[in-house]
């Protein structure tokens, strides 16, 4: 049985426009990711992985080319319609995790439900149980400033989860962690992607990208390699306590 | 209701960034105290007036004559002593000219044994009663024999009356004006506080003769109420009143009347005049304030959108839509406009009842005030918010993320 593709990118090429200057950071890029992948995106900065990332991510419009995200064409939707896939298809994990200060740990993980369409009856309890599956039920009232890096971090992951998208879209997201938390949360995603999410990690880490499936290499705006990782398997460590169910 | 989600996020941006809440706050704050304490003195100067034109006891076919120049009951200062006796009878011997009353008045020092209230005394003649249209309540009013023999009798208002004897009928009782005692004879009727605070009742009657030649030892007059026959006769009879007055004061024809009348319509077309200026003095000022504090909400929300770029990135990222973003900086930038109107209509009232109570000025408590501190602040939220909001709302996802 073949997979289902759930990311179609064809030609993307974008072009940034600066006082007059125009700046083209993605010169045709063409990707096809199964559903239940696991992906990381490396390359050098300035590469392009980046701006590659708010496409993927629905954040930004490509310049050309075509985005067929989950049987949608989104490179033609409106930012009403891109605001709606990002809310239901793509959960996003942030190098500097990206938590809203001043409000606790479960505030965080339930912004994204706050703009759902129809916010479900059970939203509290979903929250409670995404910080649990994290480790983190003893500290859901806690604000970012009262945890450390690595439960931020995963705060953020309990927060791309709750809207149970198919995609976690993960930019840099060991890279303000130390080794340890790094590896406690690239544990994290294995599972995730074990449960049949498909994760998009980019990053500049030859460790992390090891982790993948699949690797892919971005350089001056272009792919210049797609490799198969074959110590897939291999590469994981042990599984860590905080993802079991 | 996605809205009222908007809402209740603008509410924790508001908590969350409680220092930048306040700043804003204060420019409608400032706003909204001065146009309450304004509305409130513009009330209780107008509710004075009006309670004091409804005090005078005009009919539409009397007017008053008052010493002085000046406009109504202004007047400019120095006290003028040329209206007379003289020109009193002058004014009587006119056709359509029913009752004409002369008056003096002081405030005084009223007592009775230990007893004493300071209130105004008035030197009437016996007409005074049908001119007024007030009633006696106990004992008789001035008479003619009074004023002849320049008796020294006395007709007490129900304020000092009540101070001096209490609940006892002070008819044929002796009081003090100076050195001088008079017999009370009779009590008015009792006519209230008005609402500004304004006693008619504060008052007790002496016959004109007696406080001419006993009492304040004057001739001149303070004020003459004339009643005309006919409310249409009353422009033909002031005219003929200033000629005859202008004659008697020996006035040059260049010189300024040292007089003044108030009549019904003039003191209706003051207050009237006078509440318009105040009215467009109120708008002027008010909608100067409203719009700075407006502009100050709306450069502090501009900063803040700036501050708060990232939370405004975490939440296009996670589902929000424009209209959200729009949304939640709209009713932040409303409801701290609110805010500041609600700590503004409070501070003005304070404001207000203070100026009240050390009688710096008369200031009236309306609902006014509170109505338009709602509306004004509601709508200088929505006006100054609108640009903040759309500039939010306009960002890009990967640019407020980055």
């Amino acid at each position: 049985m073949t997979a289902q593709k759930i990311i179609e990118i064809n030609s993307i090429t974008k072009v940034y426009k600066n006082e007059n200057v125009e700046t083209e950071v993605l010169k045709g890029i063409s990707i096809s990711i199964d559903e239940g992948d696991y992906v990381s995106i490396i390359g050098p900065s300035g590469s392009g992985k980046s701006t590659l990332m708010t496409i993927l991510g629905c954040l930004g419009q490509a310049t050309s080319g075509n985005y067929l995200l989950d049987g949608e064409e989104v490179g033609k939707f409106s930012d009403y319609q891109l605001s709606r896939i990002r809310n239901e298809k793509i959960g996003f994990v942030f190098q500097a995790f990206h938590l809203l200060p001043g409000i606790s740990a479960f505030d965080n993980v339930m912004v994204p439900l706050i703009y759902c369409n129809k916010t479900p009856l059970d939203a509290e309890d979903r929250v409670k149980r995404a910080l649990t599956r994290v480790g983190l039920e003893h500290r859901m009232h806690h604000t970012p400033g009262q945890l450390s890096g690595g439960e931020q971090q995963r705060v953020t992951i309990a927060r791309s989860l709750i809207n149970d998208p198919k995609i976690i879209l993960a930019d840099e997201p060991t890279g303000n962690l130390d080794s340890k938390n790094g590896q406690e949360i690239m544990t994290a995603f294995d599972h995730l992607n074990e449960e049949g999410r498909t994760i998009i990690i980019i990053t500049h880490d030859p460790v992390v990208s090891k982790h993948a499936r699949r690797i892919l290499t971005l350089r001056d705006g272009r792919v210049v390699s797609d490799q198969t990782n074959e110590n897939f398997k291999e590469s994981r460590s042990s599984p860590t306590r905080i993802m079991v169910e | 209701m996605r809205i009222l989600k908007n809402l209740g996020q603008a509410l924790r941006g508001l908590w969350l960034n409680k220092g930048n809440t306040f700043l804003m706050t204060l420019g409608i704050m400032i706003g909204i105290t001065s146009l309450t304490v304004i509305v409130a003195i513009g009330e209780g100067v107008k509710s004075k007036v009006l309670n004091r034109i409804a005090n005078m006891g005009f009919g539409p076919e009397s007017f008053s004559v008052y010493s002085g120049a000046g406009k109504l009951f202004f007047g400019r200062g120095q006290e003028t002593t040329s209206m007379t006796l003289q020109d009193v009878d002058d004014i009587r011997a006119m056709p359509n000219v029913a009752i004409v009353v002369p008056r003096q008045r002081k405030r005084m020092r009223i007592i009775n044994k230990k007893e004493f209230t300071s209130t105004r005394i008035y030197g009437v003649s016996p007409e005074w009663l049908p001119a007024r249209q007030w009633k006696i309540v106990d004992g008789t009013f001035l008479d003619d024999l009074d004023m002849d023999r320049k008796r020294k009798v006395i007709v007490l208002g129900a304020t000092p009356a009540y101070k001096l004897f209490g609940d006892k009928d002070p008819i044929g009782k002796k009081v003090r004006l100076e050195q001088v005692f008079f017999e009370v004879i009779g009590l008015l009727e009792k006519k209230g506080l008005t609402e500004s605070g304004y006693d008619p009742d504060d008052r007790a009657l002496i016959p004109l003769t007696t406080s001419t030649s006993r009492l304040f030892r004057q001739t001149h007059l303070h004020s003459i109420k004339v009643v005309t026959t006919h409310p249409a006769l009353v422009e033909t009879t002031i005219s003929a009143v200033t000629q005859v007055l202008r004659r008697n004061h020996g006035l040059s024809v260049l010189a300024d009347n040292d007089f003044r009348f108030v009549t019904p319509e003039s003191i209706m077309q003051w207050v009237t005049e006078a509440e318009q200026a105040l009215n467009r003095m109120i708008m002027f000022i008010s909608t100067i304030s409203l719009i700075v504090g407006g502009i100050v909400i709306m450069n502090i929300l501009l900063v803040s959108i700036r501050e708060r770029i990232r939370e405004i990135g975490v939440r296009r990222c996670f589902g929000a839509r424009r209209t959200d973003i729009t949304q939640q900086f709209l009713f932040e930038s409303i409801f701290v406009s609110l805010l500041g109107g609600m700590m503004g209509t409070i501070l003005g009232l304070a404001l207000s009842i203070a100026l009240n109570y050390f009688d710096l000025l008369p200031a009236k408590m309306t609902w006014s005030p509170f109505i338009l501190a709602f509306v004004f602040s509601a709508l200088v939220g929505l006006v100054f918010g609108i640009h903040p909001a759309r500039k939010a709302a306009l960002l890009s996802p990967d640019e407020t993320i980055r």
